[in-house]
């Protein structure tokens, strides 16, 4: 016997709520790793029980015509961290400056220089982004999301979901080029 | 290198200790017993006032099995109990004091406006343990045209309670 579908689990709740259960067993882990990668372990920690318990409390609004529940989740995890915007730009911040020392590993050499200024401006680009575009680079980028989902979690069109990407990445390529540096500082 | 490649350079793995997850598990469970609550909690729930809480509570959980709810104790500062809860079945009755909210026992009202009656699943056995905790009996246990088995009873302050029992499904008519 094949296990039931989110979708068939989510209906059963609806009468036994204790069946919701099941759906925390199945996505926890992924949206607590995806809470942890924007906003670090101590955000979503505190962060894991109340999107659960609010996709609980919403569960009569899960469209049932999707099999899987993880974008729904990973929607209602991305407006939980809107509320954390300030711990989350420092966590990506401090993640670059992880990234470019790990890129340099104590050489001097023109490469890791590069890495050195190259991906704080990363950060501090994906920070200015509007925080639609952002949202949408991140799904893409960090949890690789497919248009499909990224649309579900983010309840727009999938047409909606292309613009933003590719204005996310105009934007990137613009703000990281050598001569955007400016436009860094401008934000 | 295309401007994702670059983001996804910036993606860190966190790492979690061993019990995150389970502490947002019970974070959830306790969400779903809230609710498994609310739906169980009845929505007409009857209030009997008693000049003596305590003695009632423990006569209704002898003589008719009612269960006190410990949680749902309202005592005052001072230590006195101001109201408990009952529970029967799917069933909630409130056990105030006496005179509070304009209710008054029967025992210094002289009056019964009211009776409450109680579906069980087995009446004679229910019968035989109210008898046993000295509830007075106001209607002998008897079968009725409808079929259902019923008896009367008055509690330590003189409430009057109906417990019956549908024995066959003979239609009311």
């Amino acid at each position: 016997m094949s296990s039931p579908s989110d979708a068939d689990v989510i209906r059963r709740s609806l009468g036994v709520p204790e069946a919701f259960g099941i759906i925390y067993d199945r996505h926890a882990a992924t949206l607590l790793r995806f809470l942890g990668r924007r906003a670090g372990v101590k955000v979503a920690e505190g962060l894991l029980g109340e999107l659960f318990r609010i996709a609980f409390e919403r569960r009569t609004t899960f469209d049932p015509s999707r099999a899987s529940a993880l974008p729904w989740l990973y929607g209602i995890g991305a407006n939980l961290l809107a509320k954390h915007r300030r711990g989350e730009a420092r966590w990506l911040r401090a993640s670059a400056r992880m990234a470019a020392g790990e890129a340099t590993d104590g050489r001097a050499s023109a490469a890791a220089l590069d890495a050195r200024v190259l991906f704080p401006r990363v950060a501090d680009a994906i920070e200015a982004l509007p925080d639609d575009e952002r949202e949408a680079l991140l799904l893409f980028a960090w949890e690789d999301l497919s248009y499909q989902s990224m649309a579900d979690a983010l309840q727009v069109p999938i047409g909606t979901v292309r613009s933003r990407l590719s204005r996310a990445r105009a934007r990137l390529r613009e703000l990281i080029e050598p001569n955007g540096k400016d436009m860094v500082k401008a934000r | 290198m295309k401007p994702e490649e670059l983001a996804r350079k910036l993606r860190r793995e966190p790492v979690f200790g061993p019990a995150a997850l389970e502490r947002g598990k019970e974070a959830l469970m306790a969400a779903i017993r809230q609710e498994v609550e609310r739906r169980r909690r009845p929505a007409v729930v009857p209030q009997v006032p008693y000049a003596d809480i305590r003695a009632a509570l423990a006569f209704l959980e002898r003589a008719f099995g009612f269960r006190e709810i410990p949680t749902a104790r309202f005592v005052s500062a001072d230590g006195v109990l101001l109201h408990a809860t009952v529970e029967f079945g799917n069933s909630l009755i409130g056990v105030g004091g006496q005179g509070h909210h304009g209710a008054v026992s029967p025992m210094s009202g002289g009056v019964e406006s009211q009776f409450i009656s109680v579906q069980v699943d087995d009446v004679d056995a229910h019968y035989r343990r109210a008898v046993a905790a000295g509830a007075r009996i106001a209607d002998e246990l008897r079968d009725h045209s409808w079929g259902e088995r019923t008896y009367w009873a008055l509690d330590l302050e003189g409430h009057r309670w109906r417990f019956g029992q549908q024995m066959s499904d003979v239609p009311h008519s």
